[in-house]
């Protein structure tokens, strides 16, 4: 997709609709929906004008991995501290980032609360 | 006399009771005269309409302090007016003003239920809309946590697809302000004043400096919500319970919330930390 924030939504809604196929709560799929907007909002800053943002998706059972990345040379690995990160690490179950000097990206993986061992 | 009170009430004002309903009468009685001139007929039509349109705006009055502009239900309710004069039957013997009431209002309770969409949406999806505010509801109840498309599927009768697709339109969906009064008869008690707020938590917790001067710039319910969400990792549904609004309403003044955040941090210069 273009890296614009106008291809957001779609994105969103996508992760969306794949969480859904996964039966994920309601709860689990609006998280998701925040927490790849917000990934999404920190890595696009950072591309290249006119180059693409990808998005990769991994499904599990259970659990969903979305990756978003743009190129962008020299990236700036985010700031652990900045807002959009708490808000990231706190809707995903988990988040990493990851910077080399050609791509930044971002991986969130959201577990279903469904799955989550009761102990 | 009819029993209706709301005849009453509009007509006594100057005219007098028998005098607005004489001079009603006989604009109808020209209305419906087949052999008159068109011109004659629109004349006595647009007298109708003047006549009665202190009716509009008593039933308009009804609905003040709800956010929408009282000139607009004014307008609405007008519709109704214009309908209820072309469908009145003479023959009935009832009141106009009896007849045409019920047809105002409910151009004016048309116009709120529209209205609160910021697009325009198929009804079949508003309607999905509000049966999975309450399906949802009602499986988050007796599941004991917020269900999953299928179970709201399931308990619909529709499709998994019906569910996003009903989920989705409903980020189109823009209530009415909290802060408006639910009708102008018992008093100013609107839902925000209903809403406790317990501010000692606000001061718990430790708020990261940054942030700080844009959260207070943020109005009271929306700070609430996102610290419910984010500090006391609540979900959208035990939120939605909390504060007694819908998990879709949360959803959505939570996104709106940090789009803002995110437009606010993104413009200034975030003090350094």
């Amino acid at each position: 997709m273009p890296a614009d924030s106008a291809f957001v939504s779609v994105l969103r809604t996508t992760s969306a609709g794949l969480a859904a196929r996964l039966d994920f709560t309601i709860d689990d799929i609006e998280d998701l929906r925040m927490a790849v907007g917000e990934a999404s909002a920190l890595v696009l800053p950072q591309a290249e004008p006119g180059s693409d943002l990808t998005c990769e998706f991994f499904m599990r059972p259970a659990e969903l991995t979305i990756q978003v990345s743009v190129v962008s040379h020299q990236p700036t690995p985010p700031d652990e501290d900045s807002f959009a990160w708490q808000v990231l690490t706190t809707l995903a179950t988990k988040a990493s980032a990851s910077a080399d000097d050609r791509r930044f990206a971002i991986t969130l993986s959201m577990r279903s609360a469904l799955q989550e061992p009761d102990s | 006399m009819s029993g209706d009170p709301t005849e009453d009430d509009y007509s006594d004002a100057s005219a007098g009771v028998e005098a607005t309903r004489r001079r009603s009468a006989e604009l109808f009685a020209q209305l419906r005269e087949n052999s008159a001139p068109e011109p004659a007929r629109d004349a006595a039509r647009e007298g109708l309409v003047h006549l009665h349109l202190p009716l509009v705006e008593h039933c308009a009055r009804r609905f003040r302090n709800r956010g929408e502009p009282f000139e607009d239900l004014v307008q609405v309710g007008t519709i109704g007016l214009l309908k209820s004069i072309d469908r009145f039957d003479l023959e009935r013997g009832v009141e106009f003003s009896t007849y045409a009431t019920p047809t105002i209002l409910g151009e004016i309770k048309r116009h709120f239920r529209d209205k609160g969409w910021a697009i325009r949406v198929p009804r079949r999806l508003q309607e999905l809309r509000m049966q999975i505010g309450s399906a949802g509801a009602e499986l988050t109840q007796s599941l004991g946590r917020s269900p999953t498309p299928r179970e709201l599927a399931e308990k619909i009768g529709c499709s998994v697809e019906d569910i996003l697709e009903g989920i989705e339109s409903s980020n189109a969906y823009s209530t009415l302000s909290l802060d408006a009064g639910d009708g102008d008869d018992d008093g100013a008690a609107t839902m925000l004043g209903a809403i406790g707020i317990d501010d000692e938590n606000l001061e718990h917790v430790e708020i990261r400096e940054s942030i700080k001067p844009l959260l207070d710039r943020l109005d009271a319910r929306e700070k609430r919500i996102l610290l419910l969400r984010f500090f006391k990792n609540m979900t959208q549904s035990q939120i939605a319970e909390e504060i007694g609004v819908s998990q879709m309403h949360v959803s959505r003044l939570l996104s709106r919330t940090l789009e803002q955040l995110r437009a606010s941090l993104e413009s200034d210069d975030p003090p350094a930390g």
